[in-house]
């Protein structure tokens, strides 16, 4: 499936997946090319992560909250968007109210429950994009 | 007929009611009884005699004797309030701490003091001096007591006051264990949602491998099942006490997330829902939810062959005895008329059929005008609520 082109600038619109299930990032790196990403990068730290979305600045960052090593995803989310402007949609396992505050202190765009559907992946990050592109718009 | 519940009333007081009136008993016999055995002694007490009153000794300068008026009075009053206050304590906490007859010689003690002091008050204008030395007499003798008693009781109290820190150290051991398995629970409940998280990612990674519909409609089918048990673990992560859900919440989430997971294209089918809240385990949980995961597929699958579209009707009811039924129905197609549940091949309904004998519950289908409703009946046992 193709995206919806009013939202997207280049013809392929570039993703970058930070999750530490190995399996599950397969999975994501599957569904968002099916939905028309290229999926530039799939890493499993939160500094991979930060480093990777300022340097390339892709399209969309799917990053999970759980995460090897020090950082978390939300610390991770943070660094990234003090420097860039990227969609950000965060990925947990876990929807309780805690992780979900914390999360929300944050800058984001979407946010999705782990096994997710397939409806809710596309869903979440077409409001994803489309956020970041009225901000965008708003910015000029 | 009940009998009425056993209380402490009148005739079988409490050990506390019983030494308090023992206490007032001896204390009523101690200060009238002198006066009946010795009517003289009243004479002797309150009678005329040649002294003069405290008055005099003060000049009767106003400003003397009511500073002495004041003070005294003062002093007597403040006693008076310290062992009202002490004698509710003992009363109040009569269940926490021990009756012991040290509170009562503390009472008896400073209410004495008290009296001494109200006596000066009572001497500046009424020279009863006789009945004054005795109330002196006796507040010796109770100060006495007291002082005789109190370093005896040293190592009772000690031991009370480290009982009371042990108590305090033991709660907050408590507290810290519980809270470290609440942690370690929730932990768990996160590894089991992740790992089948990933079990899901596996079913979808096998699906792209093949362009065969009809296994990749058996692989989003499996997908499903393992979404149903991810749930339950959700929802247990974000419960109170970690380990039961509330099915109504569940089935609501379940739907919803079945209900996009078909979504366009397709037919749009709108969900309608009336769930009473039913708390049951994980035990109990997981099977139901496996359940209503065929229910809702299956009314998605068969239901509506023709793009119209239609409703799923879920309903919930929490009966008397922990008695509940989930009915799933839906306005469409329905299940044919001549299906057997008991003999179908299908691999869903024999998976209900299975999970129904597995939690003792029954299965029926019901076809009423245009509807076919799937009802399930079963108990939530009184230890899972």
């Amino acid at each position: 499936m193709i995206m919806n082109a009013d939202f997207i600038n280049s013809a392929e619109p570039r993703a970058l997946i930070v999750e530490d299930e190995i399996l599950i990032a397969e999975e994501l790196k599957e569904r968002l090319s099916r939905l028309g990403f290229s999926v530039i990068a799939a890493v499993d730290t939160a500094d991979e992560g930060i480093a990777i979305a300022t340097r390339e600045q892709p399209d969309l960052v799917v990053l999970d909250i759980r995460l090897r090593g020090e950082k978390d995803g939300i610390q991770a989310a943070r660094e990234i968007r003090e420097q860039v402007d990227v969609p950000i949609v965060y990925l947990t396992a876990h929807s309780d109210r805690l992780t979900v505050e914390r999360a929300k202190a944050t800058e984001y765009d979407g946010f999705l429950l782990k096994p997710f559907q397939r409806r809710e992946l596309q869903t979440t990050i077409e409001v994803a994009m489309q956020r970041r592109a009225i901000r965008a718009r708003q910015k000029e | 007929m009940s009998a009425p519940a056993a209380s402490p009333d009148f005739f079988t007081p409490s050990p506390f009611t019983k030494r308090l009136a023992y206490a007032i008993m001896v204390g009523t016999v101690v200060t009238v009884g002198p006066f009946l055995l010795w009517p003289a002694l009243a004479v002797l007490f309150f009678g005329p005699n040649d002294y003069l009153p405290h008055a005099f000794c003060y000049l009767r300068r106003p400003a003397l004797v009511w500073t002495h008026v004041t003070a005294d009075s003062l002093i007597g009053l403040a006693y008076l309030a310290i062992s009202v206050t002490l004698a509710y304590l003992v009363y109040k906490a009569r269940r926490d701490i021990p009756f012991h007859w040290i509170f009562l010689a503390f009472g008896l003690f400073i209410i004495a003091c008290g009296g001494t002091h109200f006596m000066e008050v009572v001497t500046i204008w009424q020279p009863v001096y006789v009945f004054s030395a005795a109330v002196k007499i006796f507040t010796a003798l109770a100060s006495l007591m007291t002082a005789v008693v109190l370093p005896f009781n040293v190592p009772t109290i000690l031991a009370l006051a480290q009982r009371a820190k042990t108590s305090e150290q033991v709660t907050a051991t408590l507290r810290a264990s519980e809270e470290r398995k609440e942690a370690l629970l929730r932990e768990v409940h996160h590894r089991v949602k992740n790992n089948l998280a990933v079990i899901c990612s596996l079913f979808y990674l096998q699906s792209t491998h093949t362009r065969d519909e009809e296994t990749v409609q058996m692989f989003r089918d499996m997908e499903n099942r393992v979404h149903s048990m991810a749930l339950v673990h959700e929802r247990l992560y974000g419960s109170e006490n970690l380990a039961r859900i509330d099915f109504a919440e569940y089935a609501q989430a379940l739907a919803q997330d079945i209900l996009s997971a078909h979504g366009s294209p397709g037919p749009p089918v709108q969900l309608k829902s009336d769930l009473e809240p039913v708390i049951m385990g994980a035990d109990l949980a997981v099977p139901c939810g496996l359940i209503l995961n065929e229910l809702i597929s299956n009314a998605f699958k068969h239901g509506f062959p023709d793009s119209v579209g239609g409703e799923i009707r879920l309903t919930l009811r929490n009966g008397a005895d922990g008695k509940c039924s989930l009915l799933v129905e839906d306005s469409g197609a329905g299940i044919p008329e001549d299906l057997d549940i008991n003999r179908s091949k299908s691999l869903g309904l024999r998976l209900v059929r299975s999970l129904t004998q597995q939690i003792r519950g029954s299965f029926d289908l019901v076809r009423i005008d245009s509807r076919t409703s799937a009802r399930l009946v079963f108990t939530v046992n009184d230890h899972e609520r």
